[in-house]
């Protein structure tokens, strides 16, 4: 190594320290984690265990199918509103944006015990206001903590709420990047403002979109607070559990490291391989 | 998952600089919100016996409590204060992952005499072969808490309600009579009190009283499950979780609950201007002449075995729970019922209780202590009580012909989760 590298890593040595022994390591170890029956004492390496209970667990297939349901139904939901919104955004018809602008991004910014303590008010079945307007337009009141369709239907709100904003801010950042004068032309060539998005906007988009579509996916594979908070721990009986909290309540409710590194390692591939398929359907092509 | 951990640690370390080390007789102990008050109100009175032995009670708050001692168990028990409180539930996880974590009381002086003191039910979880992990503190003997002019209005005596099908009958009465309320509530939405309550005082439970087979779906579980759907669909109990069941009672939505006693403190604090307009009365039974005793939570206090005093932990542990002094003073100043079955010839407990509208309402609850049936927690309380709660709401919806199917497939899910047997 020549004598300059070394210094340069001389340099870097305290982060990599801390980057090994804070990241490198818990990752490897968590993978040790997995194979060994950590609900003995002491801990026994048990290959089949963990692993082979995750296959057969309905609990995990459960915490699979609510988090895919939350995929398929809200990341699409999410990102055709968001898309909607970044147009309207960057109409030139529209005045004060940049309150506009905040105000879409704001749910970001509120804390996430905040926003799920006034969600949780608002949806209460017996004060909340969403009833009253449900049965002041004549609908039976809904159950939105006791019924499990209710309540997946109210986390996939609140997620939509919260986050349709911040990737709006992110799209509208990619519109502003088109330049105007491929809309001219296309204006020139009297092409409708509809033909106009469907064949210019949307495709120069698409880099941007597959970006924040990739965000969201890892985002819900990792969705954790809205159905703690919200759905008080992933209610109603494992109606909302992902599987971010199984995870958590398998490592810190049942203490059981071992299965929990195992659900663990399953979400991080899960995450990767629909990334994968993602970027895989919006390639370009050759 | 690390990062919890790292975090954990941390704070761990920041606070491991204030207990043990500093004096000889400094004792420091780790509890939680009107936990944590009890446990104060009782050093007055422990000073006097004891003035050398300075006691610090932290208020944590009960989640931070367990994770900081999980924490430190884990770290082999680097910064544990001299004395952790521990609910009783969660008990097992602890003795089962980190043994060494704790010191064995009967060494310090909690002998067989003393030990017998304590009700069976709660002492299954504390001890194992022949170890005392910790000391019985609290229990949550269960009673049913009503509204008394709403029961009035409708003509129902409660005396009259002996089993759940009487209580059914006048539920409708009270919620004809009392238009806008409804009988009981129950959190159907993240926690299974219910079905434990009703299935403990039936003698049955998601495990075996030794913890080594599961028993979620013996005959009078499936009869539990049963009459609490009966009630369900008859309107009778509505959801409601914890926050929304203390709104109801101070709105006057609700004409009774039903709880471990501690919940005692809940309604007096809650909705004080109700006083007098609250009454208690004992849980009904499934059949006519069955047991109306069981229990719903509780807590217990261990000593840690890096503790450099172990032995002024022990007296005060020895003071604060072995002693109706101890105990009844935590009773009266935060509403904690005391485990110790001496507790009931104190003259306090006799008392007529003004909130509850003259009724005497600890010696009704306490006399219920010794009949209480054990109901093991087990390292695999919450993987059962998780499994549990997803088949009840899978029942209510439909999805099982019955409950009897309903708890088979839970019972095989529990095996899967546990490795432990089904019983016989």
């Amino acid at each position: 190594m020549p004598s300059r590298n070394r210094v340069a890593y001389a340099f870097l040595a305290p982060y990599l320290l801390i980057f090994a022994t804070f990241w490198v390591w818990p990752i490897i170890s968590s993978f040790l984690l997995s194979f060994q029956n950590t609900r003995v004492n002491p801990w026994r390496f048990q290959p089949s265990l963990n692993w082979g209970r995750l296959v057969a667990d309905p609990a995990f297939y459960n915490a699979l199918y609510n988090t895919l349901i939350i995929l398929v139904i809200q990341v699409p939901v999410m990102i055709a509103l968001a898309t909607v919104m970044a147009v309207l955004l960057n109409s030139p018809l529209l005045k004060a944006r940049p309150l506009y602008r905040f105000a879409f991004f704001a749910p970001v910014v509120v804390g996430e015990v905040a926003y799920a303590a006034v969600f949780r008010l608002m949806f209460s079945a017996d004060f909340g206001i969403i009833n009253k307007l449900i049965t002041s337009i004549g609908f039976a009141p809904v159950s939105w903590f006791d019924n499990a369709t209710a309540a997946m239907i109210l986390i996939i709100i609140a997620v939509t709420w919260r986050w349709a904003g911040y990737n709006a801010i992110i799209i509208l950042a990619g519109l502003q990047s088109i330049p105007g004068d491929v809309y001219e032309a296309a204006t020139l060539d009297r092409v409708s403002k509809r033909q106009q998005f469907l064949h210019i906007t949307l495709p120069l988009l698409k880099p941007i979109i597959l970006f924040c579509a990739v965000l969201s996916v890892i985002g819900t594979m990792q969705l954790f607070t809205e159905p703690f908070l919200i759905t008080n721990r992933g209610g109603p009986g494992g109606g909302t559990e992902t599987l971010g909290l199984l995870l958590y309540r398998q490592g810190f409710t049942s203490l059981n490291f071992g299965y929990a590194s195992a659900i663990a390692y399953t979400i991080a591939a899960l995450a990767i391989a629909i990334s994968l398929l993602n970027l895989w359907v919006a390639r370009e092509p050759k | 998952m690390c990062f919890k951990f790292l975090s954990a640690s941390v704070s761990l370390a920041l606070l491991a600089v204030t207990p043990a080390s500093a004096q000889s007789d400094t004792v420091t102990i780790w509890s939680w919100n009107v936990a944590a008050s009890a446990l104060k109100s009782t050093l007055e009175g422990f000073n006097k016996k004891y003035p050398d032995i300075k006691v610090t009670v932290h208020d944590l708050g009960n989640d931070q409590v367990f994770d900081k001692t999980l924490a430190a168990c884990a770290a082999g028990g680097d910064g544990l204060p001299d004395i952790v409180t521990v609910e009783n539930f969660e008990a097992e996880l602890f003795w089962s992952r980190f043994p060494d974590c704790f010191t064995d009381l009967t060494a310090l002086g909690y002998t067989s005499e003393k030990q017998a003191l304590f009700p069976d039910f709660k002492r299954t979880e504390l001890e194992m072969d022949g170890i005392a992990y910790a000391a019985p503190w609290d229990s949550g003997p269960v009673a049913v808490f009503y509204r008394r002019d709403f029961y009035e209005k409708a003509g129902v005596d409660p005396a009259t309600i002996k089993n759940w099908d009487d209580f059914i009958a006048a539920g409708k009465k009270v919620m004809a009579a009392n238009p806008g309320t409804v009988m009981a509530q129950a959190d159907f939405n993240g926690d299974s009190e219910w079905f434990r309550m009703i299935a403990n005082e039936q003698g049955c439970g998601y495990f075996s009283t030794d913890g080594q087979s599961i028993t979620i779906n013996q005959p009078a579980c499936v009869a539990t499950l049963e009459k609490i759907k009966e009630m369900k669909d008859a309107g009778i109990i509505t959801a409601a979780i914890w926050d929304e069941k203390i709104q109801a009672n101070t709105a006057g939505k609700a004409a009774s609950q039903m709880y471990g006693a501690w919940y005692e403190g809940t309604i007096r604090s809650g909705s004080p201007d109700l006083s007098g307009k609250w009454g208690v009365y004992p849980m009904p039974s499934l059949t006519e002449d069955g047991p109306h005793a069981a229990n719903l939570g509780g807590s217990s206090l261990a000593i840690s075995s890096v503790s450099e005093n172990k032995e002024a932990a022990w007296k005060f542990i020895d003071y604060a729970l072995t002693t109706n002094e101890g105990q009844v003073t935590m009773l009266k100043s935060f509403g904690l019922v005391p485990s110790l079955l001496s507790a009931i010839d104190d003259p306090f407990v006799k008392e007529p209780q003004p909130y509850w509208g003259g009724q005497t309402i600890w010696s009704d609850i306490l006399a219920t202590l010794p009949k209480i049936v054990p109901s093991r927690g087990t390292p695999f309380q919450s993987d059962a009580d998780a499994i549990y709660m997803a088949t009840q709401t899978k029942y209510f919806a439909g999805g099982y012909p019955d409950a009897k199917a309903a708890l088979d497939d839970a019972a095989k899910q529990i095996e899967t989760a546990t490795g432990l047997p089904l019983a016989e």
